[in-house]
């Protein structure tokens, strides 16, 4: 019951957020509302006792929302949210997908069978799992998805690279 | 009750605090902690902590006679002291706007000792007092106006709306002439930022606005009202800005919210600063993360970029930036806004914040010297530098010859002796005199002196700027003893002290990193002193003169024309000077030497710690008559603008620190 | 109870850590130093900027602080004095550490003003430079341990502390320490000389108390854990354990807070360079050798 009521709260912080998100004018709170969204999806995590998912989400999301933020002020015309711009487009479109998605999102929730819940948890245990998963049967998506990231890194960094003797 | 006290009833509670906050003085030194130990008083020795900014301080610390402009930038950077606070003064006059010191001391050790202790007394038992009273002088006091945020021309004295757009105005402080100087209290630009520009303190305790006189329009946005309790928030100190006789300034002159006021550069014209620092220049520009910015400053107001035009100062040209004029409100991204603009050299192109102040009370630049920086990014991508205002100048040294002396003695207080020997000499050629070799040795021994002492006062600010605390401390430690040092015996242990010193710091790691490449200077610049020797040219007043050749001086060159060589020059030539005191065997300053007949037209150089400096003399009927001073300074300022350009602002300071200008010597 | 214990025991380490900090700038020993200072400062007024990004003002500092403590939690004492023994412990330290980066930034941009700005982003670039560097040396560590409790990381460490089984992380992390906390010579977000003060600038009053505190209790935090990882915590003859935890904690802040005196701040240039082309090499490296001794010796 206690653990229920946590998972809803932290799932209503992590909505709240998100709207705050997009109402907000200001770049910077955007951006760091951003991140407390998904550090209160974090808290869900460890709501629902995956400890060690739900670290790592809180950990990843400081750092990279906060780069978020370096490009939202870099990038955006007025950071401090004075001009009163909107920030939200294509209102209708994202509408539309918004609740299409919330309804496959809802529909896979309940249709899909879970399986049965773990009765007792042991965080320790569940890490030596997640580790063994990665390592073994997960390690082609993993490598896969990491030296995709190290290429686009690798890309990025390449194009913005002021080339010489062109300029 | 000190002059700053809080208003409030003492009760148990608040006397506890009180005694603890007399323990814990910290002290903002105006115009700079240098300034004590030319005197020779040591304030680390009697206690006080120096404070970077006014936010930190306690006690506001005025050392020698300041001119107007150092005392208004005080009187800014004291009301933007927490209450409860302190005026301490060692060995200065009157020092209106601010309020009467609460301990006035002569620049001895034991007097301030003492004038400390006091201080201590007296903060124990008035730190609150129920009488305690505002701190208003006009050069704090602002008047609000109201700008359109998208159209910057657009200004009004009423609240309403844009004629041309019809958004609501939004208020913003207007300065009435700012002083440059007062406007950057404490020094940093920080002050201003925070600095509540618009309202006045009030007491605390006094909840209500009551306590403003007039600019309680000012308080549109009085954001911590914390009535309640007694902390109030206090916005800040208010600049404005004192008429300048006559600068009209009409809306501009934020010099005070310089820093913040960037920000406030008009969201509507282009702002979104971004100012990216994080400095990322380095090769590998990739990392655009790497690029930080200073985000719209002030996420607050719109003001435009011309508004930091600070009239008073020969204009500070927005140089190519005309604000964006955008018709509509639409999305612009960064490219647009800073089309036009001169490409950053880390390849970033960021808005330009204009007018960031760094100075006149600036942590790590001599004391009195204003740098305005024109930051894009992190990159500084303009930077002009200001002297002290008021200072004495040429101009008032016209006067009788006798005075001569003493008055050009006075001119720089960070030298004054090589001033002195500069009249001196003046005189005697003006009269075809020439000194005997015990004056002249005697003359070598105190400039040699005053040179040391100078280059270990610059080797203790400059280690503050870079971060090196050992350094600070070590230099201004031997800095104090070589002005207290009584005769030449003294002066050989402190060579000795001073070559380890200067072995110590050599073997720096990172230092060179640090220093290496920073502070070039660009084409066809012909800097003095220790600057020009450091780019390898061997130009030294002192090897022309036949008394140093006696002692076998020789000048120190080294290569590289940058900040390291620069330290290393002056790390030796505080060697050699100490060397030739011992040789010369005495450092006083003999009085003038003359035989009575009229004086002729004369002139003289000297070798200043920090160049040539050359005076000529026209006497006229037995005054002084028509004076030319050359100063090292007012040559080496011309400098700065080339030497910070698309430099990154931490690499910036430490060029312009490098130069070692005196403010005091610096051309208005 | 023993919780309580653990949380008084990192009061009383920040309280000695601001005594250290205290005399290795002045000098002077001063045990009642941190006592007389907040009081003093809690006696100040309060200075609020004119239009401060309001919520991020007054965030900051208790962020700061809630960031180093939750940190402080999951690190050892003792075998069982520690406030909350999690399983992914290890991981946590360094998610709680993240949050200082987003209290500094906050810091940064909350009171509207340039110096406290610039002081904000250059951590940012501070953060791109040490973040890598402070999670990296950690995985060897836990390699070693083959476990996230900080417990066991202690307890692998009984026959050889790391700091010599893997040198090469703990000089790593010692640096990315450093950083962390903004120590000189890696204050450029503080930058006393440069930005006079920087992000603390602005503070006065009871928040600057709070700012203080938190820096306090963040150092404490960083030294508790390089001792925990690097030093065998509180492995050592004779001494209770947790008088051994507490002996090289406070050697290890006293080593951090030292070094800054003696060397000059460092460029962001090079912040950024040395992290990305020395340290990052550095850390692989060290992963890379620590799985070679692990599953070959």
């Amino acid at each position: 019951m206690l653990q229920a009521s946590f998972t809803g709260f932290f799932g209503l912080a992590a909505i709240w957020f998100a709207v705050v998100v997009f109402r907000t004018h200001s770049m910077v709170r955007s951006a760091l509302a951003l991140l407390f969204s998904q550090a209160a999806i974090g808290g869900m995590f460890l709501a629902m006792q995956t400890e060690f998912l739900g670290v790592l989400q809180i950990m990843m999301m400081a750092t990279e929302m906060a780069i978020m933020a370096i490009f939202m002020v870099m990038y955006m015309m007025d950071p401090g949210g004075l001009g009163g711009m909107d920030m939200t487009h294509q209102k209708r479109a994202s509408q539309v997908v918004g609740v299409l998605v919330a309804l496959a999102a809802l529909a896979v929730a309940f249709f899909t069978s879970w399986g049965p819940i773990a009765s007792e948890v042991r965080p320790a245990q569940q890490v030596h799992d997640l580790g063994i998963e990665i390592m073994e049967r997960s390690m082609l998506i993993f490598e896969t998805a990491g030296v995709t990231i190290l290429t686009a890194m690798i890309a990025a960094t390449a194009i913005a690279i002021k080339r010489r003797g062109k300029e | 009750m000190i002059c700053g006290a809080r208003q409030a009833r003492p009760n148990f509670f608040r006397r506890l605090v009180a005694r603890a906050q007399a323990r814990e003085l910290a002290a903002f030194v105006v115009p700079g902690p240098e300034a004590a130990r030319v005197l020779g008083v040591d304030l680390e020795a009697v206690g006080l902590r120096i404070s970077d900014t006014p936010r930190h301080a306690s006690v506001l610390l005025l050392v020698g006679e300041l001119p107007l402009g150092l005392k208004k930038a005080a009187a800014v950077a004291y009301a933007q002291m927490p209450r409860p606070r302190a005026i301490l003064t060692i060995g200065a006059g009157d020092v209106s706007p601010l309020p009467e010191p609460d301990v006035a001391a002569r620049p001895r050790q034991e007097e301030v000792a003492t004038g400390v202790a006091e201080l201590r007394r007296l903060f124990a038992r008035g730190a609150f007092s129920p009488e305690a009273a505002d701190f208003d002088v006009d050069a704090i006091r602002t008047q609000t106006e109201y700008v359109c945020p998208m159209h910057p021309e657009v200004v009004r004295r009423e609240p309403g709306s844009c004629p041309v757009c019809g958004m609501d105005l939004v208020p913003r402080e207007a300065a009435g002439g700012n002083d440059h100087d007062a406007m950057d209290h404490g020094g940093d630009g920080t002050h201003h930022e925070s600095m509540d520009h618009g309202t006045h303190e009030h007491h605390d305790g006094d909840h209500s606005s009551q306590g403003h006189e007039g600019q309680d329009e000012a308080h549109s946005s009085h954001v911590d009202m914390d009535h309640g309790d007694r902390d109030e928030g206090h916005e800040g100190m208010d600049y404005g800005g004192h008429d300048q006789g006559g600068a009209s300034h009409g809306e501009h002159d934020h010099m005070d919210h310089m820093g913040m006021e960037y920000a406030s550069a008009d969201e509507g014209d282009s702002q979104a600063n971004p100012g990216g620092n994080g400095g990322s220049e380095h090769g590998a520009h990739g990392e655009p993360e790497g690029h930080d910015e200073h985000t719209g400053m002030r996420h607050g107001e719109h003001e435009s970029h011309e508004h930091m035009d600070h009239n008073g100062y020969g204009g500070h040209d927005h140089g190519g930036h005309g604000h964006m004029d955008h018709g509509d409100m639409g999305f612009m991204s960064m490219v647009e806004m800073t089309e036009g603009l001169p490409r950053s050299s880390d390849g970033l192109q960021m808005e330009w914040v204009e007018g960031v102040p760094f100075g006149p009370l600036s942590p790590g630049l001599p004391g009195g010297l204003t740098l305005t920086l024109t930051l894009d990014g992190d990159t500084v991508a303009r930077a002009e530098a200001k002297g002290v205002e008021g200072r004495p100048t040429a101009e008032n040294l016209a006067g009788p010859v006798e005075e001569l002396v003493d008055r050009l003695a006075q001119l720089d207080p960070l030298s004054p002796v090589a001033y002195r020997v500069l009249a001196l000499r003046a005189l005697e050629s003006g009269a075809g005199v020439e000194p005997d070799e015990s004056t002249a040795f005697a003359r070598v021994g105190a400039l040699e002196r005053e040179r040391a002492a100078s280059h270990l006062g610059w080797l203790s600010i400059f280690g503050r700027l870079l971060g090196y605390s050992w350094l600070e401390d070590r230099a201004g430690g031997l800095q104090i003893s070589l002005v207290r040092a009584a005769n030449a015996d003294e002066v050989a242990r402190l060579w000795v002290e001073a070559g380890r010193l200067s072995r110590r710091v050599e073997k720096t790691p990172l230092l060179r990193r640090k220093l290496r490449g920073v502070g070039l200077l660009p084409e066809g610049a012909e800097p003095l002193g220790p600057v020009v020797r450091a780019g390898g040219v061997a130009t030294d007043v002192r090897a022309g003169e036949e008394v140093y050749l006696t002692l076998g001086f020789e000048p120190v060159v080294r290569d590289g024309n940058d900040a390291l060589s620069r330290l290393t020059v002056r790390l030796a030539e505080i060697e050699q000077s100490l060397d030739l005191i011992q040789k010369a065997g005495e450092m006083t300053v003999p009085e003038p030497v003359t035989n009575g007949e009229p004086l002729r037209e004369g002139s003289a150089t000297v070798e200043t710690p920090r160049g040539a400096a050359t005076l000529r003399l026209m006497p006229e009927e037995g005054a002084v008559g028509t004076i030319e001073l050359d100063e090292p300074s007012a040559r080496h300022l011309g400098l700065v603008g080339g030497l910070v350009e698309q430099r990154e602002l931490g690499d910036a300071l430490v060029g312009v620190a490098s130069l070692d200008l005196s403010p005091w010597g610096m051309a208005r | 109870m023993s919780a309580l214990l653990a949380v008084l025991m990192l009061l009383v380490g920040a309280y000695l850590v601001a005594v250290l900090e205290g005399w290795v700038s002045t000098g002077r020993l001063r045990p009642a130093g941190p006592i007389t200072s907040g009081l003093a400062l809690l006696g100040r007024e309060s200075v609020v900027p004119r239009q401060p990004d309001r919520i991020f003002f007054e965030v900051a500092p208790p962020l700061l602080l809630v960031a180093a403590l939750l940190a402080a939690a999951v690190l050892p004492l003792s075998p069982t004095l520690i406030f909350a023994d999690l399983a992914t412990g290890a991981l946590f330290v360094n998610a709680a550490l993240a949050y200082v980066m987003v209290a500094v930034v906050m810091a940064g941009w909350g009171p509207d003003g340039t110096y406290a700005m610039v002081g904000g982003f250059r951590f940012l670039g501070q953060l791109i430079a040490y973040s890598m560097l402070i999670v990296m040396p950690i995985t060897a560590v836990a390699m070693r341990a083959e476990s996230l409790f900080t417990t066991e990381v202690v307890e692998s460490q009984a026959a050889l502390p790391n700091a010599i089984y893997q040198p090469v992380g703990f000089v790593v992390f010692f640096v990315a320490a450093m950083a962390v906390a903004f120590l000189p010579p890696l204050d450029l977000p503080t930058a006393p000389g440069e930005l006079a003060g920087g992000i603390m600038a602005e503070y006065t009053g009871w928040r600057l108390a709070v700012m203080r505190l938190a820096r306090a209790v963040l150092v404490v935090t960083l030294a508790a854990a390089i001792s925990v990882f690097y030093l065998g915590g509180w492995l050592g003859p004779v001494l209770p354990p947790w008088a051994w935890s507490a002996i090289k904690t406070l050697l290890v802040a006293a080593a951090m807070l030292l070094v800054g005196r003696y060397v000059p701040r460092l460029r962001e240039t090079h912040v950024l360079e040395w992290g990305w082309k020395i340290g990052i090499p550095l850390a692989l490296l060290n992963i890379f050798y620590v799985g070679v001794l692990l599953l070959v010796v």
